[in-house]
C-alpha cells in the first residue's frame, strides 16, 4: 500500500479476479474510475459479476487465501496492490468508511439483532462508538430524509420488503461513506419511496459522495455514466435500456368464471391487527390483475391469504387451485439441487413429476438442474422459485413482487408463463412496483392504501 | 419486560442471592417460600402460566430422577415405608430427594423468571453499556437472538414447504425442516457476516447504544448487597456447619 495523489474517488485497474476454486476469472480487464460526486451505472445480466464488482470495491472481495485478484484499487489517496500470492486484508470497518455497500437482498444489510428501526439506524454508529447526542442527530435526520419516521419504534423484521430496503439504505447512508456501492437500490419501491431515494442520492451527490448503482436495468437513473457488465469486462454502453417485451393480452371474457375473490374480507397475522379490512376483490379465468399500493398496503397479504397461508378473519374467501411465488425466493428455497427443489413433494411416478424437466426448460434452468439454488445468479434463483410453483400446475398464479432481481431475459420468461397461464384458462393476481411491467402484463390493476382508493380498480397508466 | 424500570443486572443479582442462599442453607420450607415467591411475581408480570409449563418441563424429569435415585433404588435408611423385591422406599429416602429437588426448583424456577422478566435487548445493552469486554456482549447476543432467528426461518420453510403440499406429522414435519434449516442458517450467517464485520460488528473498541437502560444509585446498591450476598451468604451458612464438624 502506498499513497499516491489521484483525482477520481475511487479507482479500481483489475488484470483479473477468480474466486476459489473457480476454473476461470469472474471478472477481468477492468479499469473503474469514478470521480467525486459521480453516478455511475453498472448494468449486467444477472450472474454477469455486478455484486462481485460491487463487492471488491467494498473490500468485501478478495477472502484472503481463497481468492485470487490480480490489479490495485486506489482510494483516499492509498492504492492497495492484489497479486496472487498476496492478497491484503482489510478492516471491514475502516474500510467501510470509504466505501459502503448495500446488498441485493436489502435484508441481509440489516443485523437482525435490533429491536426497533431505530436502533438499526444507529448499529454502525454504536459500534464505531460515536457519542449518544451526535447519534441521536444523525439518526434522525436520516430517518427524515428517508420519511422512515413513523417506523422509527418498528421491528425491522416485521417490515415489508420495500420499507427493509429502504431502512437498510437510511442505515448505510448514515455512515456517511464517500462512496456508496447500491445493488438494486429501487427493487421494490413504491413510487413515493423511489422518489425520495433519488432526492437522496442527488443531495448525497451534491455534497461530494461517488455513487456506483448496479442494476439490470438504468430505469429511473438519470447517471453521469452508463457501462455494461459482459463476459466479465465493462464496456462502454450504446445507448439506454432494452425494449420491454411486448405481451399478447386478450380481453377477459365477462361471464368467465371466478377464480379467486375476495369479499368483504378482513385479513392480518394471527399477533396483530387487521392489515386490510372490507377487502374486495375478484379475478376470472383468463384475467391478469394487478396490486397496486405503497410498501406495507398489505399487497403480501393479500396474496398469502390468496394461497392458504392467512386465514380470513372474517368476509369470505373463494380461491381455486393457488400457487404462490413469494417476494423473497430466499424463502421458497431449501432443497440441495434445482431438481431436487422442483420435485419436492411430489410423487415419485406421479404425472405432475414427469413435467419437472419440461418446466425446467421452460424457464432455462435445464442446465443448472444439479446446482445448488443458493449458488445460481438472484434471478435464476427466482425462476427456480417460480419453477417450484408452475410445476404444480395452479390454475390461480400469484406473484409477489415477480420482477425483483429478474433480469431481461427472466422477464421475458416470466412473462412467457403468465401468458401461457392464461391462455389455459387460468388467472394472475400479482403485486409491483414496476409501471413498465404494469402496463406490458395486467388487464387491470387494483390499488391498496395508500393515496389511491382501497379496492378499486385502476387503469395502469393513471400510476 | 421492555419499559421495566428495573436493570437486567439487578434482576440477576437479587436472583443469584437467592439462589446462592437457597441452595446452601437446604431447608425445604425455605425452598418452597421462594418458588412461591417467584410464582407471585410471574403472576404481576402476567407471566406465570409460562412460567409453570417451561418449570415444569425441566423440574418433573430432574425430580423422577431423584427420586429413582435417593427413594426407590436407596439403600440408606431406617423407615422403610414399602419393600417389594429390588425396591425399597425410605423415609429418608423420598426426604432427601424432595429436599434435592427443590433446591434444583428454585434454580430453576429462578432462571426462568429471570429470562421471562428481563427483555433480552436491555439485557445485551446493559452488557454493552457496561465496562465488560466487548465480546461477551456479542456472545450474549448471537446465544440469546438466534432462537427467534431460527424460529422465524423455520416458519418461513415451513410456509414454503407448505405452498408445495406438505401435509405431514409433527415428526415428519420437523425431519423435512431441521436440515434446511440447519443449512439456510449457515448459508444466511455467512453472506450476512461481511456486512456485519462492516458495520463494525462485533465492537472492538469503546461503543456507545442508542437504547437507554434505567438503573439508579439505589438499584446499584441493591447490586452490591446482592452480589456480597451471593458471596457471603452461603459461607455464612455453610461456616458453623464445616467448623461444627
Amino acid at each position: 500500500m502506498g499513497r499516491r495523489q489521484t483525482t477520481a474517488a475511487v479507482s479500481l485497474e483489475l488484470e483479473g479476479f477468480r474466486y476459489g476454486s473457480a476454473p476461470a476469472d469472474a471478472l477481468h480487464g477492468i479499469s473503474l474510475q469514478l470521480p467525486p460526486g459521480s453516478l455511475t451505472v453498472v448494468r449486467g445480466a444477472s450472474g454477469a459479476g455486478k455484486t462481485t464488482l460491487g463487492m471488491i470495491l467494498a473490500g468485501m472481495l478478495p477472502r484472503p487465501g481463497m481468492d485470487t485478484m490480480t490489479g490495485h484499487l486506489e482510494l483516499a489517496g492509498t492504492r492497495i496492490g492484489y497479486t496472487p500470492e498476496h492478497t491484503p486484508r482489510i478492516d471491514p470497518a475502516g474500510w467501510a468508511t470509504q466505501v459502503g455497500l448495500l446488498p441485493q437482498e436489502a435484508g441481509h444489510y440489516l443485523s437482525g439483532i435490533r429491536e426497533t428501526v431505530a436502533e438499526e439506524l444507529a448499529f454502525t454508529l454504536e459500534n464505531a462508538g460515536v457519542p449518544a447526542p451526535d447519534m441521536a442527530h444523525r439518526v434522525e435526520r436520516i430517518a427524515r430524509d428517508f420519511d422512515l419516521e413513523h417506523l422509527l419504534q418498528r421491528d425491522p423484521a416485521r417490515l415489508s420488503g420495500g420499507q427493509q430496503r429502504l431502512v437498510a439504505l437510511a442505515a448505510l447512508a448514515v455512515n456517511e461513506s464517500k462512496v456508496l456501492v447500491l445493488d438494486e437500490p429501487l427493487a421494490g419501491l413504491d413510487a413515493r419511496a423511489t422518489a425520495l431515494v433519488l432526492d437522496f442520492m442527488d443531495r448525497l451527490r451534491r455534497r461530494g459522495c461517488t455513487l456506483l448503482v448496479l442494476a439490470c436495468t438504468t430505469g429511473v437513473l438519470d447517471p453521469d455514466l452508463v457501462l455494461d457488465l459482459e463476459d466479465g469486462t465493462l464496456h462502454a454502453s450504446p445507448g439506454g435500456d432494452a425494449p420491454y417485451p411486448v405481451t399478447k393480452r386478450g380481453s377477459v371474457t365477462p361471464d368467465a368464471p371466478v377464480l379467486l375473490e375476495f369479499r368483504d374480507a378482513d385479513l392480518g397475522y394471527s399477533s396483530g391487527t387487521s392489515v386490510l379490512k372490507d377487502f374486495e376483490l375478484s379475478v376470472r379465468a383468463g384475467e391478469c390483475v394487478g396490486l397496486s399500493g405503497p410498501n406495507g398496503a398489505g399487497k403480501s397479504t393479500v396474496l398469502k391469504a390468496a394461497a392458504g397461508l392467512l386465514d380470513c378473519r372474517s368476509g369470505s374467501l373463494r380461491a381455486t387451485d393457488t400457487g404462490l411465488l413469494l417476494q423473497n425466493p430466499t424463502d421458497q428455497l431449501f432443497e440441495r439441487t434445482v431438481l431436487r427443489e422442483v420435485s419436492f413433494g411430489l410423487t415419485k411416478r406421479g404425472q405432475l413429476r414427469q413435467q419437472v424437466p419440461q418446466v425446467l426448460e421452460q424457464l432455462g434452468l435445464a442446465d443448472v438442474a444439479e446446482s445448488h439454488p443458493y449458488e445460481l445468479p438472484a434471478s435464476a434463483r427466482r425462476l427456480v422459485a417460480l419453477a417450484t410453483v408452475l410445476v404444480r400446475e395452479p390454475k390461480v398464479l400469484l406473484l409477489d413482487e415477480p420482477t425483483e432481481a429478474l433480469d431481461q431475459e427472466g422477464i421475458i420468461r416470466l412473462l412467457q408463463v403468465i401468458d401461457g397461464i392464461l391462455e389455459v384458462g387460468g388467472a394472475v393476481l400479482f403485486t409491483c412496483h414496476d409501471w413498465r411491467f404494469m402496463e406490458a402484463t395486467a388487464h387491470r390493476v387494483q390499488h391498496l392504501g395508500g393515496n389511491g382508493p382501497r379496492g378499486r380498480d385502476r387503469s395502469p397508466t393513471t400510476g | 419486560m421492555a419499559g421495566s424500570s428495573l436493570h437486567p443486572f439487578t434482576i440477576l443479582a437479587v436472583a443469584a442471592a437467592v439462589v446462592a442462599t437457597t441452595t446452601a442453607a437446604g431447608i425445604w420450607w425455605i425452598s418452597a417460600a421462594v418458588i412461591t415467591g417467584c410464582l407471585v411475581l410471574a403472576i404481576r408480570a402476567h407471566c406465570a402460566r409460562k412460567l409453570v409449563l417451561l418449570s415444569c418441563a425441566i423440574i418433573l424429569p430432574a425430580f423422577t430422577s431423584q427420586l429413582l435415585i435417593h427413594a426407590v433404588a436407596a439403600t440408606h435408611g431406617t423407615r422403610i415405608l414399602l419393600a417389594a423385591g429390588p425396591v425399597t422406599i425410605t423415609a429418608e429416602g423420598l426426604g432427601l430427594a424432595a429436599a434435592l429437588g427443590l433446591r434444583t426448583a428454585v434454580l430453576v424456577v429462578a432462571g426462568i423468571l429471570c429470562t421471562l422478566l428481563i427483555d433480552r435487548h436491555q439485557l445485551v445493552a446493559a452488557i454493552d453499556l457496561s465496562k465488560a469486554p466487548p465480546q461477551l456482549g456479542y456472545l450474549v447476543a448471537a446465544t440469546l437472538f438466534l432462537l427467534p432467528q431460527l424460529a422465524g426461518k423455520q416458519h418461513a420453510i415451513g410456509q414454503a414447504q407448505q405452498l408445495r403440499g406438505v401435509d405431514a406429522g409433527w415428526f415428519q414435519r420437523l425431519r423435512l425442516r431441521s436440515v434446511p434449516l440447519v443449512l439456510g442458517s449457515l448459508q444466511d450467517a455467512a453472506i450476512r457476516a461481511p456486512h456485519l464485520a462492516a458495520r463494525g460488528f462485533p465492537a472492538t473498541g469503546s461503543r456507545t447504544r442508542w437504547r437507554t437502560v434505567p438503573d439508579s444509585p439505589c438499584q446499584r446498591r441493591i447490586r452490591y448487597a446482592a452480589v456480597a450476598c451471593t458471596l457471603l451468604g452461603p459461607l455464612a451458612i455453610l461456616a458453623p456447619v464445616w467448623m461444627g464438624a
